[in-house]
């Protein structure tokens, strides 16, 4: 193929996969060692940890957004039911102090039945309900987060929310989190990459496909659907506790519209239906603006040994978020029409979205040529 | 709780609900034509009414300006706003829609919230953050007293205003050529290019007037309250969505009634107490036992085919509705059952949850009479209003316009 992307991409995609999963791994145990031995900023080490929270996000999204194709725009609102329950259950609020693990199931449980009673009125509608209803039930739930003072403390937060003891372990220090973090990435991580691959997976990429033709091949399209939503929001409400232990302190504010839009940006981005997309958007849209402003404002000014371009600098300070955001809304308008597949995008996918693409389609004329002609084996 | 009070509620609940009609107005006009959720129109709605008001604050209208004057710069900074609006409502369409039409629709939906996003970050950078205020000496102040409430001009002014536009808007679609042209490329786009009717050009002028409505609509919210700020069109197209679903997404009429329904409940269900609402729930409760024991079975019943028809079969259809849940879940779960009584059994159950659930809130609101909801939680209510209708009737009060397509 002629896009230069496509030929990088296709070199590289002929290194078997443990590589990359195994380089990548070892990348994220490595990582809070350079802030140890003193080669970073604990800055650095926090963003690390942001973005762990963030890539159990997308890997919960593309469940819903990437492999069944329903546009789920109240994300986080899961994320602040698993994060409310842990500041409730183990915080000085209520004078209450749960286990860990104990809270950890009521956090996942508490969001996976308010992700069924979402579910209940959107998932046997067309799928574009299912945005709007995700939206206002997000909503709904900050607006309640905001308004119940009696359970929530409304604006102000609940704070002095207390380190988890696992075992005996007491996580409190930023390394400790991001290692706990990384246990629960690779589990859930696994987790839905064998799904993916089983019979669950095969039913919700055919109902992404063509929804008819599932439910005439034997796909229960409501109940199919409603384990894929269920699931994620378990998976946001298991990432919402994690995050409400982290941060000691949570308000409302942490769960904004604009939150879910983030997730589903890093899923679009990265590739919807991919796992190894979903990570890469979240780590790309979590860690390029900080690089980006950290560059203006500490690197390069040290490099050159003055202040660099004063201007710049303030304007990065104070409106960076602002510019951030626009250029969000920029990257996917651009992507959805130029690359509508994502950075590393699943290979079904790609052949959908671009149905009529002919290069594509000599392209998988070629490849099933190259099958009968036993050069290849057929992948899907 | 006086008649005044109530009278006045409404008052404020159909203007508030004209304003959310011009805005689902656009969603549902290019919902019919493209079946997209058009995100974006929020924003539109948002830039309208900000290029208005910073026209007339740039003129610099004050106290001393002769009304006719006033008049005029109010007519060129409504028009300067409409124009604009429409071209941007246009450019939208050209650069992020129209690429995408043969992709599958959340494609579509994802390109409409990035614009969105980029349009409302967009009105930060070129007018800031905060809020922009409408000059105080366009809004028209006095007020007439009608039963003892003392109604503003300005409400009736919105009223009327929203009227004309809405028979205007309903002349376009029904008696011009163009309007002729709408209407087929909603029912089916191919068909009609096949007849020689520019589809192209029918979406975009489908956008330019939904855009130029929102408009109107920012600009009048603006005097209404005074104030417009970058993310208020989120909210209030989030509102005109939840109306023009209500109504029946793709029905024109129904977006209005829609959208009325909303601004009543908002603004009923916080300056009313308790034991006055129990009332509508008791009024819905009769109309859903109406349609559970009357108008549903009948209804069954007709589609039963001629040959099949026995006394004891229509008795069966009947007992679903008339013994549910026990009969009703009894069908769900035999063994072997017929298709017409499944899915009425299905029915059945939900029309009596929704029964069950109407007569609970009823009892509840009467038994807590005295309470009233406090005024932060309206737009919870709408929210509530909009999950309960999908739950219930998912094609809206006066139902979807779907057309049949093969």
């Amino acid at each position: 193929m002629a896009n230069p992307f496509s030929r990088i991409s296709n070199a590289l995609g002929t290194l078997p996969r443990w590589v990359y999963v195994g380089l990548a791994l070892a990348f994220a145990i490595v990582f809070p060692m350079l802030e140890y031995f003193g080669l970073m900023e604990t800055l650095w080490l926090r963003l690390g940890t942001r973005t762990l929270v963030y890539v159990l996000l997308a890997v919960g999204l593309n469940l819903v957004l990437g492999e069944t194709g329903l546009l789920h725009l109240g994300y986080v609102a899961f994320f602040a039911v698993g994060a409310y329950s842990t500041a409730i259950l183990s915080s000085p609020r209520f004078d209450l102090q749960w286990n860990f693990w104990a809270i950890l199931l009521v956090a996942t449980g508490m969001a996976m039945l308010f992700g069924f009673v979402v579910g209940v009125p959107s998932l046997r509608l067309r799928g574009d309900y299912l945005a709007i209803v995700t939206l206002a039930f997000g909503e709904i739930m900050r607006m309640t987060l905001n308004n119940w003072e009696t359970l929530t403390n409304g604006p102000g937060g609940i704070p002095g929310i207390y380190p988890p003891n696992i075992f005996g372990w007491v996580v409190d220090q930023p390394a400790e989190f991001y290692y706990l973090l990384l246990v629960f990435v690779v589990i859930i991580v696994a987790l839905v990459s064998n799904l993916k691959n089983s019979r669950i997976g095969r039913a919700w990429n055919a109902l992404r496909e063509d929804e008819i033709a599932a439910h005439h091949s034997g796909v229960r399209p409501t109940q199919a659907k409603m384990l894929a939503v269920i699931m994620s929001s378990g998976i946001a409400g298991l990432a919402g506790a994690i995050f409400a232990y982290y941060q000691q302190f949570i308000n409302p504010t942490y769960f904004l519209f604009m939150q879910s839009v983030i997730v589903v940006c890093m899923v679009v981005l990265g590739g919807m239906g991919s796992i190894p997309g979903a990570i890469l958007g979240a780590v790309a849209l979590d860690a390029t603006p900080e690089i980006i402003r950290q560059t203006f404002t500490a690197w390069l000014p040290r490099a050159v040994g003055s202040d660099f371009l004063p201007g710049v600098q303030a304007a990065l300070q104070t409106e960076f978020d602002r510019y951030r955001m626009l250029i969000f809304g920029l990257v996917i308008v651009l992507m959805v029409i130029f690359r509508p597949e994502g950075l590393l995008p699943n290979k079904l996918w790609r052949r959908e979205v671009r149905e009529e693409d002919p290069r594509e389609l000599e392209h998988t004329r070629q490849h099933l040529f190259d099958f009968e002609e036993g050069k290849q084996d057929l992948e899907v | 709780m006086t008649l005044e009070h109530i009278f006045g509620l409404t008052v404020s609940g159909l203007t508030v609900g004209m304003i959310y009609a011009l805005i689902a107005l656009g969603y549902t006009m290019v919902y019919g034509v493209l079946q997209l959720i058009n995100f974006a129109h929020g924003e539109i709605f948002t830039i309208g009414g900000y290029l208005a008001t910073s026209t007339l604050i740039w003129i610099g209208v004050d106290a001393t300006t002769p009304l006719s004057l006033k008049v005029a710069y109010f007519g060129l900074a409504l028009l300067l706003s409409i124009v604009l609006t429409a071209l941007l409502g246009f450019l939208i369409e050209r650069v992020a829609y129209r690429p995408l039409r043969q992709r599958s629709r959340i494609i579509a939906l994802l390109s409409a919230i990035g614009v969105s996003i980029f349009l409302q970050n967009g009105i930060v950078v070129v007018f800031g953050p905060q809020p922009i205020i409408m000059p105080t000496a366009v809004v028209p102040t006095g007020f007439i007293e009608v039963f003892g409430a003392r109604i503003r001009v300005l409400q009736i002014a919105i009223i009327l205003i929203s009227l004309v536009l809405m028979g205007a808007l309903t002349w376009i679609v029904k008696g011009t050529r163009m309007g002729k042209a709408m209407r087929a490329t909603s029912q089916d786009r191919e068909a009609a290019e096949m007849m020689g009717i520019e589809t192209n050009l029918t979406i975009s002028f489908t956008f330019v007037i939904g855009s130029a409505l929102a408009a109107i609509g920012g600009f009048l919210v603006a005097m209404y309250y005074g104030s417009l700020q970058f993310n208020t069109g989120f909210l209030y197209g989030l509102k005109a969505f939840t109306a023009a679903v209500l109504g029946g997404i793709g029905n024109i009429p129904g977006a209005v009634v829609g959208s009325l329904v909303l601004g009543l409940a908002e603004n009923w269900g916080v300056g009313l107490n308790l034991g006055i609402l129990a009332w509508l729930f008791v009024a819905g409760l009769l109309l859903g036992l109406y349609f559970q024991f009357v108008r549903a079975p009948q209804s069954r019943i007709d589609h039963i085919a001629e040959e099949f028809r026995t006394p004891a079969y229509e008795r069966a259809v009947r007992d679903v509705y008339r013994f549910a849940p026990v009969v009703a879940v009894k069908t769900l779960f035999a063994e072997r059952t017929d298709a017409l009584l499944h899915v009425s059994a299905q029915h059945a159950v939900r029309l009596t949850a929704a029964n069950v659930i109407l007569a609970g809130l009823a009892v509840l609101f009467f038994i807590n009479g005295d309470v009233q909801f406090a005024s932060k939680w309206q737009h919870v209510i709408s929210f509530a209003v909009l999950m309960a209708i999908l739950m219930f009737r998912p094609s809206g009060i006066l139902g979807e316009n779907i057309q049949e397509k093969v």
